[in-house]
Parts: C-alpha cells; sequence; structure tokens
C-alpha cells in the first residue's frame, strides 16, 4: 500500500484508524477484503515516523483511540501527490519477449503460450466481473473493477493480435 | 452536352440495373397505351366512312318515302317544297325473297335509272351499275350474304345476275336497313310461335338491292302496291331535322322523311359501341396501370432516397437529381407510347374491317397527330406524376438523412395485430404481413375488383350478343366485331391484373424477407411462411372479386347503359352461380400466381435473410 | 469434453459446413465435436469469419450441415424435414441475434408473444407467459413500447424474453452485445448472469471478452476448428487486489 494513498485519506479530517480502514474498505469494495489490518497501521507507523503525520491520544492506550492528522509537511506531500502524473506500467515487455524467445529457441510453441495465458486472463475477467456484478450500480468500488475489467479486456485483445502475429499462415486463409 | 449525357447515363443504367421493373413498369403504361390508342382510332374510324361516303354517293340530306302509288302525288309536292335544291326519284320499291347458292333473304328492291341520278347515285365498289336482268347488292349485305359479282341469283323466283357492289349513304348499311316498303319490315331474331303472329309478307331484316325500274316493277303483279323513295338535297344540308320537323307525316299518306343525320348515328352505331367499348376498357386498365405503378414505383422509393442521397453527397444538385429521376420515367413513357400507338394501330383495323358498307371503312383508320399526341402526353403525365414525389423528396430532403435511408417503415395496425393472435398461425402471419402496408393491400383489392368489374360487364355483354344476336341490329359480322373488341379488352385487362398481381406480391415477398425468416428462426416452418405470404394476397383478392361482382360490375354495367343509352333491361345478368365461378376462379388464379413468389419468398435460408 | 454424451442436451460430431465448391471451397466449420450439458453456459469465441455464427445456425436448425450430426435432447436435428425442424426450433431452441431482430411495427409484448403464438399456445396464455418475463427481464413498464422506442439493451432484453418465451432446452445467442454500448452490455450481461444461476443450458457466440467470460467454458475457434478449451469455474477470488494495484 502507497504511503501516499494512506495520507490523502486522512487528508479530509483527522481519523481513528479503524475509521481509515472503513473509509478504504467503501473505496475498494471486495478488493477492500483482502487487505491486511496490520499493514495499514505498519504505514501509519512509517507515516508518523517521517513526520508526515501527528498522532493525538483519546482516552485509554490502546493503538485504536489514536487519533492521526496531517503535518504541514504532510500536507505538502499530498498535494504533489495529487499533482502527479505517473501512472502503472504495462508490463507488455516482457510476455512479448517471452514469445520471440519462445519461438526462436524453440522452447514453446507461442501460441500455447498465448493460449495459456488468454486463460489465465479470462479467469480474472470472470472474477473481476462477477465481483463488479455484484456491487450496487455507481459505487465507487464497482467504477474500480470497472477499471480492472476493461483493462483485462484490453490485455486479452492484445493477446488477440499476438495470436494473429504468431499464426503460421495457412492455406486459403 | 455533358449534363445531359449525364442524366441520360444515370437514368439508363438504373433501369438497366432493374431489368424486370423497368419491364413491367413498360408493360403497365404500354397497356393503357394500347387501349387509348385503339379508342381514339376508332372515333374517328367511325365518323368518317360516313361522311366520305356521303361525299362520293352524292347523299341525300334527306330521305323520303310512300307506302304505295296512290300516295305519289305527295312526293312530288315535297319536291317543290322550300328549301329544296334538288332531287332523284321517286323510285319504286318492292320487297321480295332474294335467293343466292342455297341462302335466302328478304330484301327491298329498289328500282333506278341506269343513268347517274344528281342525288343518291350509289358509289359502285365492284362490278357495274345497274342494267336489265343485273341486280347491284348493298356491299354490307353482299358480305353478310356471301354474293359476289357474277354470281347468279333469284328475286321471287326470277333468275337475275349480280352485276356490280355498291355503298349509299342513303340508308344505313345492313342490317341497320330502313324500312321502305308499305308491308312492313322487322328486325331482330324471331321465334317460331312469334313469326306465326305476324302479318304475312312482314320483310325479317331485309337487305337493300338495286334493278332497273323495269325489273322492279316485273316483280308485283300489283303496280299499286310499290312503293316509291325519293331522296332530296336540301339548300342548307345542317337543317335536314328542322326539315323534317317541318313537315310532320300528316296521316296514312303523308311521306315518311328521314334526315341524315339519323342515318349517320344508324350507320355508325356499332363502331360507336365498340368505341364505348374500348373506351371504357381503357379506364380500367389506367386505372389497373396506376395500381401497378404505384407499387413498382413505392417499392422503388426506399432504393431511389438512397440514391438521391448519393448525387447530392457527390455534388449533384436537387434539380439535377430531379433531372435523373424525370429520364428514367420518361425513358420508360416514351417507349410505351411509341409500342401502345404501334400496337393499337395494327391492331384497329380487324376492329372496323366490317364497316363494309361504308366507303373507305374497310381501309386502316387514320393515326392523325391528335391521337398520337393524346397518348404520348397521358404516357409522359404518368411518368411526371411518377417522379414527382421523389423528386420533391430528393429536393427538400437533407443529404445525411437520405444517405441513412431507413428504409419506410412498416405501419402499426393494432387492432388487426391483436386479431391475428387468435388465429392460426399463417392467418395470424399473413394479417400482419397485410397489416404492414395497408395502402398495398388497397390496391391489389382494388385491381382485383377491377379486373372482375370488367369480367362481369363482358359476362353481360357475352350473354346478350349470343343469345340475341340481332336484337341491337347487329348482324354475325358485327357480333363478331364486338366480340373481338371484347376479346382484345379482356386480354389485355387479365394480362395486366396479372402482371399487378405479380408485382404486388413479388414486392411484399421483398418487403417480408427479414420478417419471414425471423418467424421461421421462431418455429414457423416454410409451409406456414408460404402459405402465410400467398394469402397475405389471397384475401385481398377475395374481397376485391366479391366487390368487383358486386356492386362493381353492376355499377360498371350500369354506367355503360348510361352512357350508350341502351336499356339494361334487354340484358341478362350473370347467375349467382358464374358470379361464384368468377369470384373462386379468381383466387384460385391469384393464389396459383402468388405461390411461385410467395414460396420462393418462404423457401429461402433463413441465415441469408437474417 | 468432460461431460458425458447421453447427459448432454446439445451434441455435435463431426460438424461441417463447407461453402462454394472446387477451388472457391470454404470450410465454415470444419469437424466440430460438441457437448454441452444441462444448465451449462458455453461460450464460442474468435476472430471475425471464423466460422461461428454458421456453427450456432447448424447447431439450432437454421442452417443444414454439411456433414457430421446434431444431436439435441436425443434427437439428431441434422437429417430431419423443414418442417420437424420448425417445430423443433420453437419448441426446443431460442434465438438471440446481435441485431435483436424485433418486429418494428410490434410493441415489446407482441414481439415476446409472437414465438409462443406461433408454437400454438392460446392467446390468453401466450399473453400472461410475454408479460411474465418482460417482468422478468426487468421491462414491465415498457410492455406497450414498439422497438424504435426502445434502447438498444432494452431492444436486446426484449429479444432475449422472446428467446425465453417457449422454456426452451437451449438458448443460442449470436453476439448478443454486438451492437450495445458498454452500459448496454452491462444490462445484458446481468440478464444472461440471472439465466445462467436460473439452470438455462446457454451457448453465447462472441467476439466480446466480457460475456465470454461469464460462460462456464470458454471455446476459441480459428478457421472453423476449435482450438482451445478452457474451463473458467473455480476462480482465482483473492488475487483481485493484485489486478488493482493493491499487492505487490
Amino acid at each position: 500500500m502507497q504511503q501516499e494513498v494512506v495520507l490523502a485519506m486522512l487528508a479530509k479530517e483527522p481519523s481513528h484508524g479503524y475509521q481509515l480502514r472503513a473509509r478504504l474498505r467503501d473505496a475498494l469494495g471486495p478488493l477492500g477484503d483482502a487487505m491486511n489490518a496490520g499493514q495499514v497501521y505498519v504505514t501509519l507507523a512509517r507515516l508518523e515516523r517521517a513526520g508526515l503525520l501527528a498522532v493525538s491520544e483519546e482516552g485509554a492506550d490502546r493503538s485504536d483511540r489514536k487519533v492521526y492528522a496531517l503535518t504541514p509537511k504532510g500536507q505538502q506531500r499530498v498535494a504533489e501527490w495529487i499533482a502527479e502524473v505517473a501512472w502503472p506500467r504495462p508490463d507488455l515487455a516482457e510476455f512479448h519477449l517471452k514469445l520471440i524467445a519462445a519461438a526462436a529457441a524453440g522452447l514453446a510453441d507461442p501460441l500455447t503460450i498465448v493460449d495459456t495465458q488468454r486463460r489465465e486472463l479470462l479467469r480474472r475477467l470472470r472474477d473481476a466481473q462477477r465481483a463488479a456484478m455484484a456491487e450496487p450500480d455507481r459505487s465507487d468500488a464497482a467504477l474500480l473493477l470497472e477499471g480492472i475489467v476493461l483493462r483485462l479486456q484490453a490485455d486479452l485483445r492484445w493477446l488477440e493480435a499476438c495470436e494473429k502475429n504468431w499464426t503460421p499462415r495457412r492455406s486459403g486463409s | 452536352m455533358g449534363r445531359v449525357l449525364l442524366v441520360g447515363r444515370l437514368a439508363v443504367r438504373d433501369l438497366r440495373r432493374r431489368p424486370t421493373e423497368t419491364a413491367l413498369l413498360l408493360l403497365a403504361i404500354m397497356a393503357a397505351t394500347t387501349t387509348l390508342t385503339l379508342g381514339l382510332v376508332l372515333r374517328d374510324a367511325a365518323g368518317d366512312p360516313y361522311v366520305s361516303t356521303r361525299e362520293a354517293t352524292s347523299g341525300p340530306d334527306v330521305v323520303a318515302g310512300v307506302g304505295r302509288l296512290a300516295q305519289l302525288p305527295g312526293l312530288e309536292d315535297l319536291a317543290r317544297g322550300d328549301g329544296v335544291a334538288g332531287h332523284s326519284g321517286p323510285y319504286p320499291v318492292a320487297p321480295a325473297k332474294l335467293e343466292a347458292s342455297g341462302r335466302v333473304s328478304d330484301v327491298q328492291a329498289v328500282g333506278r335509272d341506269a343513268a347517274t341520278a344528281s342525288v343518291d347515285q350509289p358509289e359502285v365498289t365492284q362490278g357495274s351499275w345497274v342494267g336489265d336482268g343485273g341486280v347491284v347488292v348493298e356491299a354490307a349485305f353482299a358480305t353478310a350474304l356471301g354474293v359476289r359479282v357474277g354470281d347468279p341469283v333469284t328475286l321471287d323466283g326470277r333468275s337475275f345476275r349480280v352485276v356490280g357492289v355498291a355503298v349509299t349513304a342513303a340508308m344505313a348499311p345492313y342490317p341497320g336497313t330502313s324500312c321502305l316498303v308499305a308491308v312492313g319490315c322487322m328486325s331482330g331474331a324471331v321465334s317460331g310461335d312469334i313469326a306465326a303472329g305476324l302479318p304475312p309478307g312482314l320483310l325479317h331484316n331485309p337487305g337493300l338491292v338495286w334493278l332497273t325500274q323495269a325489273d322492279v316493277r316485273s316483280l308485283t303483279s300489283d303496280p299499286g302496291s310499290l312503293s316509291y323513295v325519293m331522296n332530296l338535297k336540301l339548300t342548307h344540308p345542317d337543317e335536314a331535322r328542322a326539315f323534317v320537323g317541318a313537315n310532320p307525316p300528316a296521316g296514312r299518306d303523308a311521306p315518311r322523311l328521314t334526315a341524315w343525320q339519323d342515318i349517320l348515328e344508324d350507320a355508325t352505331e356499332v363502331a360507336g359501341d365498340s368505341q364505348i367499348l374500348l373506351l371504357i376498357g381503357a379506364w380500367l386498365l389506367g386505372l389497373l396501370a396506376v395500381a401497378t405503378l404505384s407499387v413498382l414505383v413505392g417499392g422503388r422509393m426506399a432504393d431511389q432516397t438512397r440514391r438521391v442521397g448519393l448525387l447530392k453527397a457527390v455534388g449533384g444538385t436537387p434539380s439535377l437529381v430531379a433531372a435523373v429521376l424525370l429520364a428514367e420515367y420518361v425513358l420508360v413513357a416514351v417507349v410505351a407510347a411509341a409500342a401502345g400507338l404501334a400496337v393499337g394501330s395494327v391492331t384497329a383495323p380487324s376492329l372496323t374491317e366490317s364497316s363494309a358498307g361504308l366507303v373507305g371503312g374497310a381501309g386502316t383508320p387514320s393515326m392523325t397527330v391528335s391521337t398520337a399526341g393524346v397518348v404520348t402526353a397521358v404516357a409522359l403525365a404518368v411518368a411526371v406524376v411518377a417522379t414527382v414525389v421523389p423528386a420533391v423528396r430528393a429536393a427538400r430532403s437533407s443529404t445525411v438523412k437520405a444517405l441513412a435511408d431507413s428504409p419506410r417503415p412498416p405501419r402499426r395496425v393494432g387492432w388487426l395485430i391483436a386479431i391475428s393472435a387468435r388465429l392460426p398461425v399463417p392467418l395470424l402471419l399473413a394479417l400482419r404481413v397485410a397489416a404492414r402496408r395497408p395502402r398495398r393491400v388497397v390496391l391489389a383489392v382494388a385491381g382485383v375488383a377491377i379486373t372482375v368489374s370488367g369480367i362481369y360487364v363482358v359476362l353481360v355483354l357475352n350473354a346478350f350478343l349470343s343469345t340475341q344476336p340481332l336484337a341491337g341490329g347487329y348482324d354475325a359480322a358485327q357480333v363478331e366485331l364486338l366480340r373481338q373488341v371484347l376479346l382484345v379488352w379482356m386480354v389485355i385487362l387479365l394480362c395486366l391484373a396479372a402482371v399487378n398481381a405479380v408485382v404486388i406480391t413479388w414486392a411484399t415477398v421483398l418487403d417480408n424477407r427479414r420478417s419471414s425468416a425471423l418467424a421461421r428462426a421462431l418455429g414457423a416452418t416454410p409451409g406456414e411462411v408460404s402459405t402465410a405470404l400467398a394469402a397475405a394476397q389471397v384475401l385481398p383478392a377475395l374481397a376485391g372479386a366479391l366487390l368487383g361482382a358486386f356492386p362493381g360490375g353492376f355499377a360498371l354495367f350500369a354506367a355503360l347503359n348510361a352512357i350508350t343509352g341502351g336499356d339494361g333491361d334487354r340484358a341478362t345478368l350473370p347467375s349467382l352461380w358464374q358470379l361464384l365461378t368468377v369470384v373462386l376462379a379468381t383466387v384460385l388464379v391469384v393464389a396459383a400466381l402468388t405461390a411461385v413468389p410467395a414460396r420462393l419468398g418462404g423457401r429461402r435460408p433463413v441465415t441469408e435473410a437474417l | 469434453m468432460s461431460n458425458a454424451a447421453d447427459t448432454s442436451v446439445l451434441r455435435a460430431r463431426g460438424l461441417r459446413k463447407d461453402y462454394g465448391r472446387g477451388e472457391g471451397l470454404v470450410r465454415a466449420v470444419d469437424g466440430v465435436d460438441l457437448d454441452v450439458g444441462p444448465g451449462e453456459t458455453v461460450a464460442v469465441m474468435g476472430p471475425s469469419g471464423c466460422g461461428k455464427s454458421t456453427l450456432l445456425h447448424l447447431l439450432g436448425g437454421l442452417d443444414r450441415p454439411s456433414g457430421g450430426e446434431v444431436v439435441l435432447n436425443g434427437r439428431r436435428i441434422d437429417d430431419i424435414g423443414e418442417k420437424a425442424l420448425a417445430r423443433m426450433r420453437r419448441t426446443a431452441v431460442g434465438f438471440v441475434f446481435q441485431a435483436f431482430h424485433l418486429m418494428e411495427e410490434l410493441t415489446a409484448l407482441e414481439n415476446v408473444e409472437l414465438s409462443a403464438l406461433l408454437a400454438g399456445r392460446s392467446p390468453r396464455a401466450a399473453r400472461r407467459r410475454a408479460e411474465e418475463l418482460l417482468d422478468q427481464v426487468g421491462l414491465a413498464g415498457r410492455a406497450r413500447f414498439l422497438p424504435s422506442a426502445l434502447s438498444g439493451g432494452q431492444r436486446q432484453r426484449v429479444a432475449v424474453a422472446r428467446a425465453l418465451s417457449n422454456e426452451p432446452l437451449v438458448v443460442l445467442a449470436d453476439e448478443p452485445t454486438g451492437n450495445l454500448d458498454s452500459a448496454a452490455t452491462l444490462d445484458v450481461l446481468h440478464l444472461f448472469e440471472s439465466l445462467h444461476e436460473s439452470g438455462q443450458t446457454l451457448v453465447i457466440v462472441t467476439h466480446d471478452t466480457r460475456i465470454a467470460a461469464t460462460a462456464d467454458r470458454l471455446i476459441s475457434m480459428r478457421d472453423g476448428a476449435f482450438v482451445d478449451e478452457t474451463r473458467l469455474t473455480g476462480g482465482t477470488t483473492g488475487r483481485l487486489g493484485a489486478l488493482a494495484g493493491l499487492e505487490d
């Protein structure tokens, strides 16, 4: 979990750790379920150490009673992050080179690799889609799942192109 | 020049792209133009021969006759009367029985001078004029009796030789012959028991022959019983009827007068009747042609809209678009008009042949400029009417819309859809097919109704002609002629009706290609779909046939009577079983005509259409 | 083919369809074996022109194979007459097409009841069933609308309702989302998913990976033949997070 994400989720108002986790769960839907509770607290502790978060204790000394708030430095960091244009890099080159290497060295039939890969992507697509359909319409989580579905579709289309390219020319087609 | 070439090329291409449609279009317009040509040509043909005969024979303006010798002074008074410019006669007339090669007919024998008369000198068309022992036979009578120059004949048992055949304007050709003799004449068929009640000596459908005066007198033992006829020339021929009106038959002894206009009417009666038949036929055919054209043009409309869009998209102006559309139909119309005029003028002589009793009657009816003009104008009018809607639409529609070209969406007739849900599958589909295009159904009903009305009238006339051949003063040849006229327009009518039925079915099949395939994908059998497509035609045909039998045919016949002034009482209306047969036959024929396209439409592979 | 042949609803063996002859001979479908078990959803995917639509037509008896056999519910349908084939279609098969193929002049309700009427149901029963189905696809409120007044997704839902009208053994769908935008696609996806859950046997031919992913089994087709088969059941749940960048 990126530190900046946790930081940004606290930008609205100072919150307890459990409030933060609920907010994340709402936004991520079923994806949030896989999130480890400890991970959030580890990240919070790191941010505190870095001086990006300030912690005030309320009531008992249980960690749940801590309220986290952004320091001015933390606020600046969030503003920078929001302005960033970085985008996750799709890792196509690796697969592409895998096909070329397999074909060149006779390690495997590229089409088999494509088919195997497609099977995997289709399973993921099915899962993502199922999850998306289970979400109520227009929820934040549904939007995220829609994004996953669309990316998988794009990947599958690229696999289709790979398949076409690696299919030996058959007579008459 | 380039523009004209472009328009011409586009028009011809489009016509050639759809040869069947073009042929049907041509056929439909041609049927109408042919009939119109016949009607118009016959109108001219009817009046002309009598007028030319009248000129050639110095035809009389008034014909006057008396029944016996004692009344002769009355004729002489008349000849000296005011307004009479000249006269010939009086000539003696005797009733007689003529026998020629085994056939016997009553005749009125008129005694003439061998010298040429100044008024009514019959025009000899074959042989020579009268001489002692020689008889000249009126042309139509000669044709009917089958006698020729040189044939021996007997008159009341005395032998004569036919020396000539001639025409006259003083009397309508056989059997329209007017009665000159005192014993009286009657025309029409006479059954045995009526004949028994008739006065003896009455002439039955008498023909006309000319002899020398001496020969006529020799036919009778009592010179006092001879009738006399005199031909008068008036100073004002146009006032012949007024002259006749001014000299009413005052008592038994006064002469009976006939004006030339009345003779003209008698003489042209048959030609006039044929013309009326043809004009009515032309009307019916015109209506049918319009029905056929509407379906054809309507069917092409969607296609045309798209072409218009294409033309406009590549820079064609609305006027160019209109010019292309117009050029297409004008091309078809001009060809159809030319073909119609040609076929019409070739056929016309066979319909006018038997007016042999008049000079020029046997000749080819003249094709006048006005006839050609009228026929061409009508054909062009059809073309323009067919073009107006798409052309206006083309000028107004947006190019984008025209290119998108949604075909004419089907209509929704809610109640029919609701009713059809309760019917067996083929009828369910049939009613829905029909409901999609109500206008086309109306055209189909109208087409069949018009055809059946025509058949109804033909049945009436045919029955009339075969049961009372001579009732209307028609002889066998004339009955034959009228039959021919009936046959000609019946054939054209049936052809066009068949074309109409096929066109409508084909349009329906094409229109329903998608929905038929869909119905089959949903589980309708090919048989059900074919039956539905055929039934969608047969049901309107049944309605049309019923409407055509009654009131259509009845109304048409009534109209015919009103126009001709004939009395419908003498006509036998078709019997119920005849009408039922016609209705049944119509339905069967339509079913047969539509079966082929419907079957083709119903069997076409589903996957192709979807 | 994991299903035993005798329990399958739809079975094809050596299915072949040729077009043209001689030099121009094209094998649109070339020796396909297929078993579809009851309640199973099978998707056939492949590039356009690979013969998948032809295959669907052969399976539904809309077209006749050049060779091989098709067995529907234990009965061969590749060699029966047109009429018997039509009867089979009206009771055992429901079609859903890419272009919807609704009758423009009939309302949604009338379109749905049409197949029941063709199958000889009473008008009352057909009407009741159509109302039920429209309700099921969520269009009860639009029953009296003409297709032209419905959106693409709604039209396809009407078409699906029509396909279900005679409680078919199998629904055959040909690119059911091919003419739809992504929102409408989702609509149809939901519908197919619920059909699947209710135990309806489905064969979907498509190149939309989205709808293909709803299937239990996915078959890839190339040049008229099956080249790959994937069982999609038995998921990878729990790894979705990785797809969203939540896990490393």
